[in-house]
Formats: structure tokens, C-alpha cells, sequence
């Protein structure tokens, strides 16, 4: 008898590890809602409740959608949304990042768009994601890089803090002035990295690829440049990777314990510095020959396997631009709302740090998105392992941008 | 209670000449209803996504578009591509490495933490916490004890006027470190398993030997270490198997650099699969592997008549 | 004298082994610890914000709940499915044993990187996807406890079990009744190592799980990792919680894996 009471729990127990949850629930709509499940990265690890809170003025706005939301670190987020696109399980709508929405553009996976008001866009950002004059997604936030400096550690040693007008020479005597190894402070941080180099190509005016874009064209006398400059850096002005520079959140606490006086880094950086106890302000990067700077943009887009791609297009744009989305961001330093209309970022720039706020859109000015490839994540690992090898003394310079340029155009093909 | 292991269990034992006894359905049943609980959900879960990935290794997939039928292909570009000798000889190194590392130490413990010692509950524990800790902190604190401007190992070095290598800065070193980790960490399983095997000599045989006047030694190696290769043999297969999947610690302490220098073969498949969008010849790379891990297990299992002493 | 020096090597070795774990607890109560600047041995302000704010920002009870039932159940099937195998390959003979024993063995020689996707789609075509059945399906049975049990099964003379079949024992009476009691260090351990490898799962619950009450700790941990800085004091918090019940079984188990006083080794 008590086999048998056994078995029958065990039975049952088996029967409920069987039932899907609450994100997978084949079409299930509760009172007859649409379900809209949401995929997305950016929420993470800070910004969940106010994800929540657009989420809660949208349905409240659209009484017939009740959106799901999933959030994940952006480090499992790929891994995770490929296998869901390969299992059929993808999310009705989902955020992407510029450089992966051109492969998931071109592969179909994304609804196009219909009806969009791209008039409330930034023209270059809403551009980003349209392939062929087809809009395949929409603009979600964009942040960009500048040049971080500790004020004080310039007031300390007499010079002249960075203005708009800088070139690399201005920051590099800066930054050996203001180099005192002995105290363990360092003059200026910039990672030796694809996502580096290809800014300071731009900003020594260089071309990643050719304009028809079948091949790489950085193997030059500007990416020569850029790339000395970058690793130019290395043990002089900047600590080595021995030192622990590529370390997780080395830079940071380098900047935020006072010992790094020029630090190339994102905005999304501005939050965790809220508290230190010195003074910094940004300025836009200087540039060599011309000024650039990186741009990131993030992306929603729609799946092309939804069952219900409208009501999915209604949240996305929703998320995007609506005044809601803008009033969250802006209050909460939630990266950048991508709306044309300036007159809402006001609230932006009266936030006291740092000061020099205008900077962020005037590094919009002269904007450099990512070059993007087929295969992208080969060809940014290649020229980060190049810059690498050469950063770290066992390669010359010149050979490794030519070895990166070849190992790029064999992606190319 | 001792334990006397009576007959080799990996292989089956030699033709014994008697009159071979007529299986009944019933014997059958028997195997059935043993072997079935395992084999179903191992069939089930594991031996179906095998076989569909040998599938998907005949086609060019990113996971988000249908897979796209290139045969062979993938198995030709992985055998003439440079990278893959690369990966497999940074995997054999490993192993190589890490195989007399672990074991070595891991019996030096088992027979140390064998005696009446004080706090050997305890002790023990200790030794396998490394096991059970993740490999983020791991590999973190052997990046600092192996950092190679003044980390302490590098120090200890300099003290003796010895070398002070570049660790897992330097291509060269990059693979030892990780070598150095991964044997300091699993050393807590040889150790259990090794335990086990140790506590399953009979006494009586040791004594023997005692009163042969045999020194303490001498009953290791004549006594210890024959009986103990049961045991040592099941460490050596299961280390092999898992050292050549090697890929937690490699991924956490250097990504497979620096520039590709101790890029292992389960790396390789996992960018592959999920960073290069190229998972049809990830599935091909991985049979590859399972073909080398499959020749090197068979190898050992055949081999061990010449040393695994059952009784 | 010998002993004296043994046990001292032993101790530092036993320090050594407890480095990093103290590293991680030190850094969970160092006040916005960070592993950046090495490890130190001595906190200043010691606090339990860490764990205060891991207790809001991730539902630690829910996804500990879910681990630790899930590596329960995987631990009790790996058990009874490992050892009944285990009795099988040792005791009984049948056409082909060494091949189904290579098929068996041959099931560890696949990374599960490469094992992942397809298995997603398997789940995925019985809407088996995001479940807890998924959880569990990779766990119910591993090659290696049965390769394991195998080895310890053999180990057990058959003459106890020829005494049992005079008495009309059946296989089941034997194995339960003989066999088993005489396995239990081999079963401790293969209890070990079955629940490390269910709590510490990472890849494959994160591809087919998405709803959030299903979560399991490891992937609860990773969402404290920013895109672009990491409260590393929160992520060792974390680290420190898992660890627990994992020590715990091992203390468990242990008793059961050392059976009785040493016989080996010189005093």
C-alpha cells in the first residue's frame, strides 16, 4: 500500500516537472491579453524596476498586451538567444546591440517594420537599423565614449586640464606629466582593443574597409598611427597587463581610487562615479586629424517567427520613444534615449556630474559606429589578439596590423 | 569488513572451458531491469543530441537560419586548418601536465590524511573545498599568486635567484599556469577516490608484510600501490576524459591567450558554436576530439591487464 | 617526530586549500569589496551589506529551493540508476557487455557545449523546454557513477553472493541486501560528485530555462555581473551561499566514504 501512495506522488511530481513556465506558455494569454515576451540585456543589474515601470505605463496604455519580460546579463545573453532562435523558442521581441543585428537582420530573423515614424529618431541612429530601405528595428539608446579626467590630479601637479580642443599630442605630454609611477598613479587608460583601434583610425582619419566594404583598408599610414598610439601607451603612461590592466573592473577602480588622470571609458561609467571623493569632468576624446567618437547603439527588434509581431512593434516603439521611456532613462542614467527631439534630453544635462554634460552630445557630432562583418566576433577577436601580441613586445607594430589586415580580408571572403 | 576483489570488472574474464549454461529469458530480464534505469534517460539525453550532432557537423548552421548542407566540408577545413593541430596539441600539453600533477599529489594526501591524524575530518574537508569552489575565484587567486610583477610565486623565485616567468602573461607560461591550477584544485577528488581505494587494502596484508620485514617503503611499493590500481586506474581514465574537455579554467584564467596560446579544443568549439555562429563545425571538431578520446580510454582499458591488479 | 612534521606539512597544505575560500568570504563583508587589489586577510569595516543587497537583488531562497531539489532528485536517480548498472556490468553477463559499457562510457566523451543545442531542440519538440524535467533530464543518469559503482560492485566477492542464491536469493535480494551495504563509501561518493555537478550546472540551464521560477543558483549568481562593472562583494556573497550546502553533503557523505578507523599506513 505504501508502494503504491509512493508511486502515486512520485507520479504526480513527475507530471508537474513537466509543465512549462510562465515564459513559455505555448500562446497563453490571460482574460484573452496578447502576450508579448521581451527579451532584453540593458536591464540588468540596476535598471530591472524601472524596466518595469515602462512596462507598467505601457499596458496601462494598451490594455489588450501584457508584455513578458526576460532579462539577462549581457555575457549568457547571445549564447541564450541563438539557441532560443534555433529551438523555435525566440522572444516576440528582443534587444540587440548594432553589431549583432546586422547578422540577424541578414540571416531573417527579424519582422520588418511597418509604419514607423522614423521623424522621431535621431536620423543616424534609426538609420543604423534599416537594411535595404526596410526598417528592421528600432533604436532603443545609444551611449558613447569620452575622455574622463580626475580634475584634481591636474590641479595637483599644474596642468592644464583637457579642453575640446585637444589632440593626441596635448594628451599624450599631459599624460607624462601626470605619470608618477612611484606613487602607483598613471596618466592615461585607454584598452588596447578592437573597439579602440578602429575609433582612433577614425580620429587619424583612416578607413576600416574599403567603401564597398570586401576588404580591409587599415593596414595604413593612419592605422599605423592608431594602433602606436594605442599601444604607445602600454607601460608608459598606462599599466601593463602584468600590472593587472584588462582585469575586470581594473580601470575602474584605478580611476575611482584617484590614481588614473585620463580615462577613456563610456558614459554609462557616470553612475558608478557619483560618489568619489575628487574632482572629474569629461571632455570629447581628442582626435588626431580629425575628431571621432565611438557610438553604441542598442536595438529592438521584432522576431520574425512572432505570432504576434503588431502587438510586439507597439511595445517596441513604445520602449523607444515614448515620453515614458525618455522621463525613465533620463532620471535614472539608463544609457540615452534615441530621440531626435532635444528639448527632452534638458533634464539630462542638469544633472550635476560631471559638469561638462554638453560634451555627450557634442561627441554625437562626429560619430563612429562599429564596422560590422558577416563575422563579426572573428574579426574583432583577430584584431584584438594582434594589437595584443604587438602591445606586449612580440610582434613589431607594423607586422601585426598587417597580420590583422590579412586575417580580416580571410573573414571577408 | 575487508574487501577481496575477485575478478577483473572492466573486461570480461578469459574463456573458462565448462559448458556454457543456457541463458533463460528470465537472465535477460534480469539484465533488463538492472540496466535499463541507466540506459534510457543516458539513450534519451545524451546519446540523441550526440547523434543529431553528428548531423548538424554534415552542415553549415548559425543557429538562427536553417542549416545548410555542406557534407564533409567542415571535417576537411578543420583537418588542414593550422588552428585545429594548435588546439589538440595545447590540450595534449595539459593533460600531459596535469595528469601526474594531480595524481601525484592527490595520492601524496590520500595517504597522508590515511593515518590517525588529528582534525582528519576536517582536514579532509579542507582539501576538497578547491573542488567545490567555482572557478572565478580560482582562477583569480592563482592570477595573483602567479602575477608575474611581484605576484608571490614570482617572489619566492626571485628569492632563490631562480627565473621569475611571465605566467599566464606570457605564451610560453600561459598553459602551465593554468596546468598549476586546475592539478591544485582537483586534487581534493584524487584524493577522495584515491581514499576509498587506500581503505579498501586489508590490513592483514600489510601486516604480513611487516612481519616480513618489509620497510615502510617497501610495503608502498609492493603492497600500497599495486592495490591501489584499481582505483589509480579509474583516476587515470576519468582525469583523461575530463582533461581533454578541459575548459571552465582555461576560459576564466587566460581565454585561450595570450594570442591563442593555450586555446583548448573545448574552446575552440564553444567560440565556434556561440560567439562565430559556425556550430556545424564545432559538432565536427568535437567528434574529432571524441574520436582521440575514445582511442586513448580503449587503449587504457585494453591495457590494463598488463597493470590493474584485481585481487 | 615524522608525525609531527607530516601533520605540519598537512596543515599548510590545508591553509593553502582554504586561501581562496577565505578570499571570497573576506571580500563578501569587505565593504564594496573588490578582488581587484589581491587578496588581504584583514577587513577594516566588516559589514553584511554584501549579502543584504544579494538577498534583494536576487530571490536566493526560490533559486536555492530549485538547486538544491533538483540536485537532490539527480543525486537519488544517479544512485539508484548508477548502481543498479553498476550490479549489472559487475554481476550478470550478456552478448556485447563491453560494447554497451563503451556506449556507456562514450556518453562522457562529448563536451556538453556541443550537446546543448540539439538537446534543446529534443526538449523543445515534447514542449519539454523550460521545465523542470529539462532540469533534471541530464542528471537522471551519468556513465560515470555507473563506471564508478562498477569498479566497487566487482570489488565485492562473489562468493557472498553464490551463499545468497543457495538460499534462493534473487538479483534484486542481492543487490539490495549484499551488494549495496557493502558499497556505501562508493555510494557516498558518487553522491558527492552527482550533487557538485547538478549545483554547479551552468550552460545547460541557461539555454533551456527561461522562466525566472525556475532559475537555479548559478545563473541567479551571473546576473549580478554587469555589462560594464561588477559589485564584486555582492558576487562573492553569492559565491560564499553556494558553497555551503555543497560542503555540507561532502561532510555528509564523508563519514559514510571513510569506513571505520584506517587500516593502512604506519603509525
Amino acid at each position: 500500500m505504501r508502494l503504491r501512495i509512493a508511486a502515486a506522488s512520485v507520479g504526480v511530481l513527475a507530471l508537474a516537472a513537466c509543465s512549462q513556465g510562465s515564459a513559455t506558455d505555448p500562446g497563453a494569454s490571460e482574460d484573452g491579453k496578447t502576450v508579448v515576451r521581451y527579451m532584453n540585456f540593458s536591464a540588468n543589474d540596476g535598471h530591472e524596476k524601472d524596466l518595469d515601470a515602462i512596462v507598467a505605463a505601457f499596458e496601462k496604455a494598451n490594455t489588450d498586451i501584457d508584455v513578458r519580460v526576460e532579462t539577462l546579463p549581457f555575457a549568457d545573453y547571445f549564447t541564450t538567444l541563438q539557441t532560443a532562435v534555433a529551438g523555435d523558442t525566440a522572444p516576440d521581441a528582443f534587444e540587440l546591440n548594432y553589431e549583432n543585428f546586422v547578422t540577424y537582420a541578414k540571416n531573417g530573423s527579424l519582422a520588418e517594420l511597418s509604419g514607423v515614424d522614423t521623424s522621431v529618431y535621431g536620423k543616424s541612429l534609426v538609420d543604423a537599423y534599416a537594411t535595404d530601405g526596410k526598417q528592421y528595428g528600432l533604436p532603443e539608446s545609444f551611449s558613447n565614449v569620452v575622455l574622463f579626467y580626475n580634475k584634481t590630479l591636474f590641479d595637483q601637479a599644474g596642468v592644464a586640464v583637457p579642453t575640446a580642443d585637444w589632440t593626441w599630442a596635448d594628451e599624450q605630454a599631459a599624460a607624462e606629466r601626470l605619470t608618477n609611477k612611484g606613487a602607483g598613479v598613471w596618466g592615461d587608460y585607454q584598452p588596447i582593443t578592437y573597439n579602440e583601434f578602429y575609433k582612433a583610425l577614425a580620429q587619424a582619419g583612416g578607413e576600416f574597409l574599403s567603401e564597398d566594404g570586401k576588404s580591409a583598408t587599415f593596414d595604413s599610414p593612419e592605422g599605423l598611427k592608431a594602433a602606436n598610439w594605442l599601444i604607445g601607451k602600454n607601460g608608459t603612461t598606462m599599466p601593463t597587463e602584468a600590472d593587472g590592466a584588462g582585469t575586470p573592473d581594473f580601470d575602474s577602480k584605478l580611476f575611482s581610487d584617484g590614481k588614473l588622470a585620463m580615462w577613456h571609458t563610456g558614459i554609462w561609467m557616470f553612475d558608478a562615479l557619483a560618489d568619489v571623493p575628487f574632482e572629474w569632468d569629461v571632455v570629447v576624446e581628442p582626435g588626431d586629424t580629425t575628431k571621432a567618437s565611438a557610438m553604441f547603439v542598442n536595438g529592438l527588434a521584432v522576431s520574425s517567427a512572432s505570432e504576434n509581431a503588431e502587438a510586439a512593434q507597439k511595445w517596441i516603439t513604445f520602449l523607444s520613444s515614448s515620453d515614458t521611456t525618455t522621463d525613465v532613462r533620463l532620471d535614472t542614467s539608463w544609457e540615452l534615449p534615441p530621440v531626435a527631439d532635444d528639448s527632452k534630453l534638458a533634464a539630462y544635462l542638469d544633472q550635476p556630474k560631471p559638469a561638462n554634460r554638453e560634451s555627450v552630445f557634442d561627441a554625437l557630432e562626429n560619430p563612429v559606429l562599429p564596422p560590422v562583418i558577416e563575422r563579426q566576433q572573428e574579426m574583432q577577436d583577430a584584431v584584438t589578439k594582434e594589437l595584443g601580441e604587438a602591445a606586449a613586445g612580440r610582434k613589431p607594430v607594423a607586422q601585426a596590423l598587417k597580420d590583422a589586415q590579412a586575417a580580416v580580408n580571410g573573414l571577408l571572403e | 569488513m575487508t574487501l577481496v576483489a575477485t575478478k577483473s570488472p572492466v573486461t570480461s574474464p578469459p574463456p573458462i572451458r565448462r559448458a556454457k549454461p543456457r541463458r533463460s529469458w528470465k537472465h535477460y530480464g534480469w539484465v533488463l531491469f538492472f540496466l535499463l534505469p541507466s540506459a534510457v534517460p543516458l539513450v534519451l539525453f545524451t546519446i540523441v543530441p550526440m547523434i543529431s550532432s553528428i548531423w548538424v557537423s554534415l552542415h553549415e548552421w548559425n543557429l538562427i537560419s536553417p542549416m545548410r548542407w555542406v557534407g564533409f566540408d567542415n571535417y576537411v577545413s578543420l583537418l588542414t586548418d593550422p588552428q585545429t593541430g594548435k588546439v589538440f596539441l595545447h590540450t595534449l600539453l595539459y593533460v600531459a601536465g596535469y595528469l601526474p600533477l594531480v595524481y601525484a599529489g592527490g595520492l601524496g594526501l590520500a595517504l597522508a590524511l590515511n593515518r590517525k591524524l588529528p582534525a582528519r575530518a576536517f582536514l579532509r574537508a579542507t582539501y576538497f573545498l578547491p573542488v567545490v569552489t567555482s572557478w572565478v575565484v580560482v582562477a583569480l587567486v592563482w592570477k595573483w599568486l602567479l602575477n608575474p610583477a611581484g605576484g608571490l610565486v614570482n617572489q619566492i623565485l626571485g628569492f632563490f635567484g631562480l627565473g621569475q616567468p611571465g605566467w599566464w602573461t606570457d605564451p610560453d607560461w600561459a598553459l602551465v599556469s593554468v596546468i598549476l591550477a586546475s592539478a591544485w584544485k582537483d586534487l581534493g577528488f584524487v584524493m577522495v577516490i584515491l581514499l576509498a581505494g587506500l581503505q579498501a587494502i586489508p590490513r592483514d596484508l600489510h601486516e604480513a608484510a611487516i612481519v616480513d620485514g618489509a620497510s615502510g617503503w617497501q610495503r608502498f611499493w609492493r603492497v600500497t600501490l599495486p592495490l591501489l590500481t584499481p582505483s589509480t586506474f579509474f583516476v587515470v581514465v576519468i582525469s583523461l576524459i575530463n582533461g581533454f574537455q578541459v575548459f571552465d579554467q582555461v576560459y576564466v584564467m587566460t581565454g585561450g591567450g595570450p594570442g591563442g596560446a593555450s586555446q583548448v579544443v573545448v574552446g575552440q568549439i564553444y567560440d565556434l558554436t556561440f560567439r562565430y555562429g559556425r556550430a556545424g563545425e564545432a559538432s565536427a571538431l568535437s567528434w574529432l576530439l571524441f574520436v582521440v578520446i575514445l582511442a586513448v580510454t580503449v587503449i587504457q582499458i585494453r591495457g590494463q591487464r598488463r597493470w590493474v591488479h584485481y585481487a | 617526530m615524522r608525525k609531527v612534521a607530516l601533520f605540519s606539512a598537512v596543515l599548510v597544505g590545508a591553509a593553502i586549500m582554504l586561501f581562496p575560500f577565505l578570499w571570497t568570504v573576506i571580500t563578501s563583508i569587505t565593504p564594496e569589496g573588490s578582488l581587484a587589489g589581491g587578496p588581504t586577510l584583514f577587513v577594516e569595516d566588516p559589514t553584511l551589506d554584501a549579502y543584504r543587497t544579494l538577498l534583494d537583488t536576487v530571490p536566493m531562497w526560490r533559486i536555492m529551493l530549485n538547486s538544491f531539489g533538483i540536485a537532490v532528485a539527480a543525486t537519488v536517480l544517479q544512485l539508484v540508476t548508477g548502481a543498479m548498472a553498476g550490479y549489472g556490468f559487475a554481476r550478470l553477463s550478456f552478448p556485447g557487455k563491453n560494447i554497451v559499457f563503451a556506449g556507456y562510457l562514450a556518453t562522457l566523451m562529448i563536451p556538453l557545449q556541443v550537446l546543448v543545442v540539439p538537446l534543446f531542440i529534443e526538449m523543445r519538440t515534447f514542449q519539454l523546454n523550460d521545465t523542470y524535467f529539462a532540469l533534471l533530464a541530464p542528471g537522471i543518469a551519468s556513465a560515470f557513477g555507473v563506471f564508478l559503482l562498477r569498479q566497487a560492485v566487482a570489488a565485492v566477492p562473489s562468493e557472498l553472493d553464490e551463499a545468497a542464491t543457495i538460499d534462493g536469493a534473487s538479483h534484486l535480494r542481492i543487490f539490495t541486501t549484499i551488494v549495496l551495504p557493502l558499497v556505501r563509501p562508493t555510494l557516498a561518493t558518487v553522491a558527492v560528485f552527482a550533487f557538485m555537478s547538478s549545483w554547479n550546472g551552468f550552460l545547460w540551464p541557461l539555454v533551456v530555462i527561461r522562466s525566472p521560477e525556475f532559475m537555479t543558483l548559478p545563473l541567479g549568481l551571473s546576473t549580478l555581473q554587469g555589462q560594464f562593472t561588477t559589485e564584486w562583494d555582492v558576487v562573492m556573497a553569492g559565491s560564499v551561499l553556494s558553497i555551503i550546502p555543497i560542503a555540507v553533503v561532502y561532510l555528509l557523505a564523508q563519514r559514510h566514504i571513510i569506513a571505520g578507523i584506517a587500516h593502512t599506513g604506519i603509525k
